[in-house]
């Protein structure tokens, strides 16, 4: 790997999509054939697998925080709940599949996206609570300020909360956990763990 | 660490408890199922106070804790006095004294449609009923009674509103009738609604009797029932 990589930001150009081909935070321009960058860091050159047809190096623009893990539709994403309303929860998105993220993501779970049967009689308090921890695979990029989540799936839900006595709770059903300390139940909709 | 509880609970009924007093020992209680009400949290075996107050018992075996506050934490199925503070597409934001705003759906009057939805000015005063009081949730409210009737609910027009301690309150609504407002009631009449958290409306048909009957009722919040009418007499000879 070469030491004196240079730092380059979105816009400025790599080179020539004749030489080089396009990797990771660099895009082709098709109209005058060359390679520019559109995220800030450093360019690095790798080489190309020598099984393959293409002879030309590829050239990546890595190396800076802002590449850390990002959302996509249809990745499944660990989120911790911020607040519960009565037809929308907000959550913060901590893990991108196994790699937590760098910066932070907002995701929203709307009523009808909570579970997969009788969505109209969602009652939001009784699937989420401000601190659970919940799996959720990401619908889309929604708008502005948040990504839509859904748990609509057996194993996407609740997977760790505390109950309002302060343990973490175990869950016994698919709607119930229960508090280790006081034996109260509450209710949330509850991620299957398959091992 | 000398124990100070002796072997029955009911030495704690009654009495002034603060937070962190242990008030009942379930080791001691087996094969019983006690219902906890404000105020009283489960520590495992042991069940502690977190507010101050008078412990209460009522048979067969709820315990809760009776305090006065001025602050209103909000419960299902009390009935408020909130003020307009918004109105957004679907509901109006009320001010109910409590940690969050309520929200008032636009819907929830009777008879109600999205063609005669009630326009309401910033600073209206509305009777409404707690519909859901979830904790880290705004409450919901609404101005029907749980059969969809309107039942007194809705804005009150004229009169006059103040704020009193929650405990005083919960005298007035008391049956049989609170003194002070037997006592005003045989003499004058005026129309109350107590709202649980914490504000009061009266109306009357003059000023002087609203004042009065506004200065009965503060008065009355450390007094006893006989005091009470003693201090309504004095109001009443003053004016007469």
């Amino acid at each position: 790997m070469e030491e004196a990589d240079e730092m380059v930001t979105p816009g400025e150009v790599l080179g020539r999509a004749t030489d080089l081909k396009a990797g990771k935070g660099a895009y082709a321009a098709s109209h005058n054939n060359t390679i520019y960058a559109s995220l800030t860091g450093f360019r690095r050159i790798q080489a190309p697998p020598p099984a393959s047809h293409d002879k030309r190096p590829t050239v990546e623009v890595t190396g800076h925080k802002a590449h850390g893990p990002v959302p996509e539709p249809g990745s499944v994403v660990i989120a911790r709940v911020t607040k519960v309303m009565a037809r929308t929860v907000s959550a913060d998105i901590m893990c991108v599949g196994p790699k937590s993220v760098r910066e932070k993501f907002t995701g929203i779970i709307r009523q009808q996206d909570v579970r997969a049967t009788e969505i109209d009689k969602v009652d939001m308090h009784l699937s989420f609570r401000p601190g659970d921890i919940v799996r959720a695979v990401v619908l889309s990029l929604g708008d502005a300020r948040a990504y839509y989540l859904s748990t609509a799936k057996n194993e996407l839900g609740v997977v760790s909360a505390e109950s309002s006595a302060g343990a973490t709770m175990v869950p016994i059903s698919w709607t119930e956990m229960q508090c280790p300390l006081t034996g109260q139940i509450e209710l949330r909709k509850v991620a299957k763990v398959v091992n | 660490m000398e124990n100070k509880q002796s072997s029955s609970p009911a030495s704690f009924v009654d009495s002034t408890v603060v937070p962190g007093d242990v008030v009942l020992d379930l080791s001691s209680m087996t094969n019983q199922t006690i219902k906890l009400g404000g105020g009283l949290r489960q520590d495992c075996d042991a069940i502690s106070a977190t507010k101050a107050g008078t412990l209460r018992f009522s048979k067969p075996n709820k315990y809760w804790i009776e305090s006065s506050q001025k602050r209103y934490v909000p419960c299902v199925e009390d009935t408020i006095l909130g003020i307009v503070v918004d109105s957004k597409a679907d509901n109006f934001l009320i001010d109910i004294k409590g940690p969050a705003m309520g929200f008032l759906p636009v819907l929830a009057f009777e008879g109600g449609t999205r063609r005669n939805i009630p326009k309401f000015e910033v600073g209206t005063l509305l009777y409404l009923r707690v519909v859901k009081a979830n904790f880290g949730m705004n409450p919901e409210l609404s101005c029907t009674d749980a059969s969809g009737k309107a039942a007194e609910f809705g804005p009150l027009k004229d009169g006059y509103m103040f704020e009193t301690s929650t405990g005083l309150l919960r005298k007035l609504l008391s049956s049989p009738a609170c003194p002070v407002l037997e006592a005003l009631g045989k003499k004058l009449s005026f129309e109350i609604a107590v709202g649980l958290n914490g504000r009061v409306w009266v109306n009357a048909a003059s000023p002087d009797t609203i004042v009065v009957v506004a200065n009965a009722i503060m008065n009355s919040e450390c007094l006893s029932g006989a005091q009470q009418i003693i201090m309504v007499d004095h109001l009443l000879k003053n004016i007469q």
